[in-house]
C-alpha cells in the first residue's frame, strides 16, 4: 500500500471510526438506578446507633408506613371522623405506590394497575367511590365507572417473531392444538370463578380472607402451579409461557415456585365488572397507583389542596421507625429521618399504632414480634426482588409491524415482563411532548437472596441491559435516539411471594388478629402482594380501632 | 490529448455528482418539507457514502481501473439518472418506505461517485502525469464542474426540464464519458464490445424514459391527488396539500379530502346552522377543529355570536388558511376576525383544562380512523365538552357517514346520550363525499329543526331543512353501543364499515 492510499484508507477509517463512536455516544442516555428504602431500610438491619431524639410527638393512632396499607388506614380512619392520627412515612414514602415524575409526564416506580374490583372487594369500591372513580352503583354488580381511568383501547399485544399480534395470548398467531389448550384452560378457570366452598363463599375471592376456607380449595396450596398444570395435563408451550409470566408478574416468582391455588387465583378472583367495561378491565393511570396515593393522601388529609383549610389535620412525617414498643399508656416509637445535617431521630407516643409497614421490617422494628406469634425466621414469606425501570422518551420509537402501540406490551418467550406506556391514559391526539416506557423484570431467574446480592454488586450497565431487554426486542438502537433518561428502581424486597403452604402460615393468621396497643396492616399477611389485600388489611386495622 | 479526455471527463462527472445529490435534497424537500434538514441529511449521507467509495476504489487491481471506471459511469448514470423518477413514483404509487428508499439510493449512488475521482487520478498517474500536477488538475476542474452545476440547477435545469428530467439528463452525461471512455481506450480494455453495448443500452433507456417522463410525473402526482398541488406542507401532526383544478379548491390532510370549494357550503351550512339559528341568543361559540376557518366563516355570519374560540392542533393549518390570498378569499378572512381567539393546542388536553363556557359548539374533527382520534369521540370527551356548554346551549358534531359507515356513525349518537345529552341526528348530501351526517345534542334545550334563516343560504332552507332530519329506510339504525375508552368500539365499526365501501 503506498503513502496516497494509506493516508486515503487511514482517514476513511479514521472518519468512520469517529462518526461510529459519535453514533453509540449519542446512543447512550443518562442511567439513574435508585436502591428505593435502601439506605434508611439497612439501618434496621445494621442496628447502628441512633442519634438522640430532637422532638417528641403524641398523638392517638400511629400509623408506621404510607403504601396501600397504611394511606387506606388514613384514609378510613379519617372517613370515620378521626383527624388525630399521624402517619410515619417509611424508608421509601408510598412503598409499592411510589411514582416518578419526568416534565409533565408522570410514571410508576412501582404498581401500575388495579383489576376492576370484583362483588367480595367491598372495600375497594367505597374507596373508589370516594376518590371519584366509580361514578355510580359502587356495590352494585356492575358499577359505573368513570372512563378515563378504565384502560383505554388498545390494552395489549404480544411481540412473536418480530411481529406485534392483538392481546396476550392471540389465538391467530398459536398452533391450533395450543388454542384449544387454551379454551379449555380458560373456561376451567372461568367455572372455578364461579366456584363456591361449603361455607357459601367463593373458592377463590379477593381479599383472600373472604375466600372460603373450604379444604378441597385449600388442598390447591399443597402443590405449585407448574404441578398443578402438569397433573391437568396443559402442556402448550405458548399457555406454559403466558402463566408462568402471569405468576412472574403478580408473584414476583415464576410458575413453579408458586401456589397453585395462588396460580388460579390470579385468573378466578378476578370477576370485576362494570357497566362501562368489559370484564377483566383494569384500572390505570399515568403514575401507576401512585395516582391512587395521591387520592387518597388528600381524603386523608395528609396533603392539602385548600391551605386555609383550618380544621384539624392529621400529620404526614418523614422518616422511618426504627423501634416500635409498648408502654403502659400504650406505643412509643423511636423514628429516624435524613435531616440537611445527617440523621436526625424522633419519638412518637400513641394510643395504638398500625404497623402497616413489610413483614421483613416489622420483624426488626417491633419489639417482642415472638410475642405476636410471628417468629420471623420461621414465619416471613420469601420476597421477590424486582426492576421496575423507567425510560423516559422524547418521542415514540419506530415499531415493528402490527398491532399499534398498546397499554402493555408483551414479548413471546421473554423473562421480563413487557412494558407500559405512562401516557396511553392521555385524552389527547397529537403525540405528547414526552412518554415514559416502564418496563417490569422480576427476578425470578435467581433466588430471591442471590438476586439481591447480585443487585447489589451489578453494575450499571448490567442493570441496564437486563431493564431494557423487552424493550431492545421490540426497538433495537431506535430506542436509545429517543430516549432522554433512565431510572431504574431496584426493588430488593418487591413482594412477598405465596409459595405452596402460604395459606397455612401460622404467622400470618396471628398477625391478622392482633388487636391490641400494636395491629398489623400489610399485603404480606395476605402472604402475596396486591393493592387491595394491602388495603383490606389496612382498612380493617382502622375500623378495628375507630369501633373500639 | 488523452489526458484532456480524461480531465474533461472529470468535470464532467463532478457535475453530475452534485447534481444527483442537488436533485435528492431538493426532491425530498419538496415532498418531505423541513429543508434544513432533507438537504443536511442528504449531504450528510452522499458525502459519507463517497468516503465509503473512495475506500472501496482501493480493491480495484491496477489493471482493471479503467474497464471499472466504465461499468462505474453506466452504473452511476442509470441510477442517478432513474433515481428522481423513481423517487416520485415510490411516494405516489407505492407502499415502500419512501425514506428508506430515498437514502438508500443516495448511499448508492454516493459509493459509486466516489470511486470516480480515484480512479480517474489511477488512470492518469498510470499514464506517468506527474503527481503533483495531476491532483492540482482533476481536483480544479472537480470543482468547476460543481460549481457550473450548482449555478445551472437551480436557475436553468430545475426550473426549465423539472427534477425528474434533469436527473435524466446527468444520467445520460455519465453514459457518454463511459462510451467516450470505451472509444478511446478501447486498445486497454479486455472487453471493450460488451461494455458499449451495455451503454447503449442504459443510454436508450434513460433517452426513452426520459421522453416519457413528463407524462410519468404527471400520472405520479394525479395518483397522489388527481389535480395540480398548489401547495404541500408537512406539519409536525399532519400532511396538508392544497390543490386546485379550474375553479376547485381541494384540501388534503394525509391524503383524505377535507373539502372540495365547489360543495364545501353544503357542508359547512348544515354543520352550523340548524345549531346557530336556534340559538339566537348565543354569544359564545367554541369550534373545535376546523382550523380551515370554513365553519368559522358561518358562525360569524350571527350579528349576535360576540366571540369564537377556535382550537386546533395544527398552528400551521391556521397559519395557512389566514395568510394565503386563495384561501382567506374561501374562508372570507375569518381567522383574522377580531371576534376570534384561535388557540392551537391539542382539543382534548385543551376542554380538560379550560374553565371558559359557551353557548354553542362546533365540533369538526376528523374521522375516528385511529385510537387516538377515536378518543375524541368518546364518553369521557363529551362528558368534559357538557361541562363547557350552557344547559340550554348545542353542540354539533360530524360524525362521518350514515349511509356508508352506519354503525360509525350511531356510535357516535349513542355516545352522546351516554354522556347525557339529548340527541337530533341528521344528514345532508355533499357531492364530494356523499350523504353525510351530523349530530346536533344538547343537556336540557327544546330543539325543532329551523323554520328559516335570518341570513342568506346557498343550500338550506325550511324544505331541505326538515329533510336533513328524516332517515330514508335504507338508512336504518343499526343496534350499536358508545363509544367507551375501554374498547374503542367506534374505532373498529369505522374502520369495518368503510372496509366494506372502499375496495
Amino acid at each position: 500500500m503506498d503513502r496516497r492510499n494509506f493516508l486515503l484508507a487511514a482517514g476513511v477509517t479514521g472518519a468512520a471510526a469517529a462518526s461510529g463512536a459519535g453514533f453509540w455516544r449519542w446512543l447512550e442516555f443518562p442511567t439513574e438506578i435508585r436502591s428505593p428504602g435502601r439506605q434508611l431500610g439497612h439501618l434496621l438491619r445494621d442496628r447502628q446507633a441512633n442519634p438522640p431524639p430532637r422532638a417528641h410527638y403524641r398523638t392517638d393512632v400511629l400509623i408506621l408506613g404510607s403504601g396501600a396499607a397504611g394511606l387506606t388506614a388514613a384514609w378510613r380512619l379519617a372517613k370515620s371522623g378521626h383527624s388525630r392520627f399521624i402517619v410515619v412515612g417509611g424508608p421509601e414514602p408510598r412503598g409499592n405506590l411510589a411514582s416518578g415524575i419526568a416534565g409533565e409526564a408522570r410514571y410508576p416506580t412501582g404498581a401500575h394497575y388495579l383489576p376492576l374490583p370484583s362483588r367480595e372487594s367491598t372495600h375497594i369500591r367505597e374507596m373508589l367511590e370516594d376518590l371519584g372513580i366509580i361514578l355510580d352503583g359502587a356495590q352494585a354488580e356492575r358499577p359505573y365507572y368513570d372512563e378515563r381511568h378504565v384502560v383505554h383501547a388498545p390494552e395489549s399485544r404480544l411481540l412473536i417473531d418480530g411481529v406485534w399480534h392483538d392481546g396476550v395470548l392471540p389465538a391467530s398467531a398459536l398452533p391450533a392444538a395450543g388454542s384449544a389448550e387454551h379454551q379449555r384452560f380458560f373456561s376451567h378457570v372461568d367455572e372455578l370463578a364461579l366456584a363456591r366452598g361449603s361455607d357459601g363463599k367463593r373458592a377463590f375471592a379477593m381479599p383472600i380472607a373472604a375466600s372460603s376456607a373450604d379444604a378441597q380449595w385449600r388442598a390447591l396450596d399443597a402443590l405449585s402451579f407448574a404441578a398443578w398444570l402438569e397433573r391437568e395435563g396443559y402442556r402448550s408451550a405458548a399457555l406454559r409461557w403466558y402463566l408462568d409470566y402471569t405468576c412472574r408478574d403478580d408473584y414476583g416468582r415464576g410458575a413453579d415456585q408458586v401456589s397453585a391455588y395462588a396460580g388460579l387465583h390470579y385468573f378466578a378472583s378476578r370477576a370485576g365488572d362494570a357497566r362501562n367495561a368489559e370484564r377483566g378491565a383494569v384500572l390505570t393511570w399515568p403514575a401507576g397507583l401512585g395516582a391512587l396515593a395521591d387520592r387518597l393522601a388528600q381524603a386523608a388529609g395528609l396533603i392539602r389542596a385548600d391551605r386555609s383549610d383550618a380544621r384539624p389535620a392529621p400529620r404526614l412525617l418523614d422518616g422511618t421507625a426504627v423501634s416500635l414498643r409498648q408502654i403502659r399508656a400504650g406505643v412509643e416509637a423511636l423514628c429516624v429521618t435524613q435531616g440537611a445535617g445527617g440523621l436526625e431521630s424522633y419519638v412518637v407516643t400513641a394510643r395504638r399504632a398500625i404497623c402497616a409497614m413489610p413483614l421483613h421490617a416489622a420483624g426488626r422494628v417491633v419489639e417482642a414480634m415472638q410475642d405476636f406469634g410471628f417468629d420471623p425466621g420461621e414465619h416471613l414469606p420469601a420476597q421477590a426482588p424486582w426492576l421496575v425501570s423507567n425510560f423516559v422518551l422524547s418521542r415514540f420509537p419506530a415499531e415493528l409491524p402490527g398491532a399499534t402501540l398498546a397499554w402493555d406490551n408483551i414479548v413471546l418467550g421473554s423473562s421480563s415482563l413487557g412494558y407500559v406506556v405512562s401516557t396511553h391514559q392521555d385524552l389527547r391526539v397529537g403525540p405528547p411532548p414526552r412518554t415514559v416506557f416502564t418496563a417490569y423484570h422480576a427476578l425470578a431467574e435467581m433466588s430471591p437472596g442471590a438476586a439481591r446480592e447480585w443487585m447489589t454488586r451489578a453494575s450499571p450497565a448490567e442493570l441496564l441491559e437486563l431493564a431494557s431487554a423487552d424493550l431492545r426486542t421490540a426497538y433495537g438502537w431506535k430506542l436509545a435516539a429517543c430516549c432522554e433518561r433512565a431510572e431504574i428502581a431496584l426493588r430488593g424486597h418487591g413482594m412477598a411471594v405465596p409459595a405452596p403452604g402460604y395459606l397455612s402460615n401460622r404467622g400470618l393468621q396471628a398477625l391478622r388478629e392482633a388487636d391490641g396497643r400494636i395491629l398489623f396492616a400489610h399485603g404480606d399477611l395476605s402472604g402475596y402482594s396486591v393493592f387491595e389485600e394491602a388495603a383490606w388489611w389496612g382498612d380493617r386495622c382502622a375500623r378495628r380501632i375507630s369501633s373500639a | 490529448m488523452i489526458d484532456r479526455i480524461l480531465i474533461l471527463s472529470v468535470f464532467i462527472v463532478a457535475s453530475c455528482g452534485l447534481a444527483y445529490e442537488l436533485i435528492a435534497g431538493a426532491l425530498s424537500s419538496y415532498l418531505l418539507g423541513d429543508s434544513v434538514l432533507q438537504f443536511s441529511s442528504i449531504i450528510g449521507c452522499y458525502l459519507f457514502a463517497m468516503g465509503v467509495g473512495a475506500h472501496l476504489s482501493k480493491y480495484v487491481r491496477d489493471e482493471d481501473v479503467l474497464a471499472r471506471f466504465v461499468d462505474i459511469e453506466l452504473l452511476v448514470g442509470l441510477l442517478g439518472g432513474l433515481s428522481a423518477t423513481a423517487l416520485f413514483l415510490t411516494f405516489s404509487w407505492l407502499a415502500a418506505p419512501f425514506r428508506t428508499t430515498l437514502y438508500a439510493l443516495v448511499f448508492a449512488i454516493g459509493v459509486l461517485v466516489g470511486m470516480e475521482i480515484p480512479l480517474v487520478m489511477r488512470a492518469l498517474h498510470a499514464r506517468s502525469a506527474q503527481f503533483s500536477e495531476l491532483v492540482a488538475k482533476v481536483l480544479t476542474f472537480d470543482y468547476l464542474g460543481a460549481l457550473a452545476v450548482s449555478l445551472l440547477f437551480p436557475l436553468v435545469l430545475a426550473p426549465r426540464l423539472g427534477l425528474s428530467r434533469t436527473g435524466l439528463l446527468f444520467g445520460m452525461l455519465n453514459v457518454a464519458v463511459g462510451l467516450w471512455t470505451i472509444r478511446v481506450f478501447r486498445k486497454s480494455l479486455p472487453r471493450p464490445g460488451a461494455q458499449v453495448l451495455r451503454g447503449a443500452a442504459v443510454f436508450a433507456l434513460l433517452g426513452g424514459v426520459f421522453l416519457v417522463s413528463d407524462r410519468l410525473v404527471t400520472w405520479a402526482e394525479k395518483g397522489l391527488f388527481g389535480d395540480e398541488i398548489v401547495h404541500a406542507v408537512s406539519t409536525p401532526y399532519q400532511r396538508l396539500v392544497i390543490t386546485r383544478w379550474q375553479d376547485d379548491l381541494r384540501l388534503y390532510i394525509n391524503g383524505n379530502l377535507q373539502f372540495s370549494s365547489r360543495d364545501e357550503h353544503r357542508y359547512h351550512e348544515a354543520l352550523v346552522h340548524p345549531a346557530l339559528e336556534s340559538a339566537p341568543w348565543a354569544r359564545s361559540v367554541l369550534v373545535l377543529g376546523g382550523g380551515d376557518g370554513l365553519a368559522l366563516r358561518e358562525v360569524l355570519k350571527y350579528p349576535n355570536v360576540e366571540s369564537v374560540t377556535l382550537v386546533d392542533l395544527d398552528a400551521e393549518m391556521t397559519r395557512l388558511f389566514s395568510t394565503s390570498a386563495p384561501l382567506t378569499a374561501l374562508n372570507h378572512g375569518s381567522l383574522a376576525d377580531p371576534r376570534v381567539t384561535v388557540i392551537n393546542q391539542d382539543a382534548a388536553q385543551w376542554i380538560e383544562h379550560s374553565e371558559q363556557m359557551f353557548d354553542a359548539a362546533i365540533v369538526d374533527f376528523p374521522d375516528p380512523s385511529s385510537f387516538a382520534l377515536g378518543k375524541l369521540y368518546s364518553v369521557p370527551f363529551y362528558r368534559l365538552l357538557a361541562r363547557r356548554v350552557a344547559v340550554n346551549g348545542y353542540v354539533v358534531v360530524q360524525s362521518t357517514s350514515p349511509y356508508f359507515a352506519p354503525r360509525a356513525y350511531w356510535s357516535i349518537v349513542a355516545t352522546l346520550a351516554e354522556a347525557g345529552f339529548r340527541t337530533w341526528p341528521y344528514h345532508a348530501y355533499v357531492p364530494s363525499f356523499g350523504e353525510w351526517g351530523f349530530v346536533l345534542a344538547s343537556l336540557q334545550g327544546p330543539f325543532s329543526p329551523p323554520q328559516h334563516y335570518r341570513i342568506p343560504m346557498r343550500f338550506l332552507d325550511a324544505e331541505v331543512t326538515r329533510g336533513m332530519f328524516a332517515f330514508a329506510p335504507d338508512m336504518p339504525r343499526p343496534a350499536v353501543e358508545a363509544n367507551r375508552l375501554n374498547n374503542q368500539s367506534l374505532v373498529h365499526y369505522f374502520e369495518q364499515d368503510w372496509h366494506r365501501v372502499i375496495r
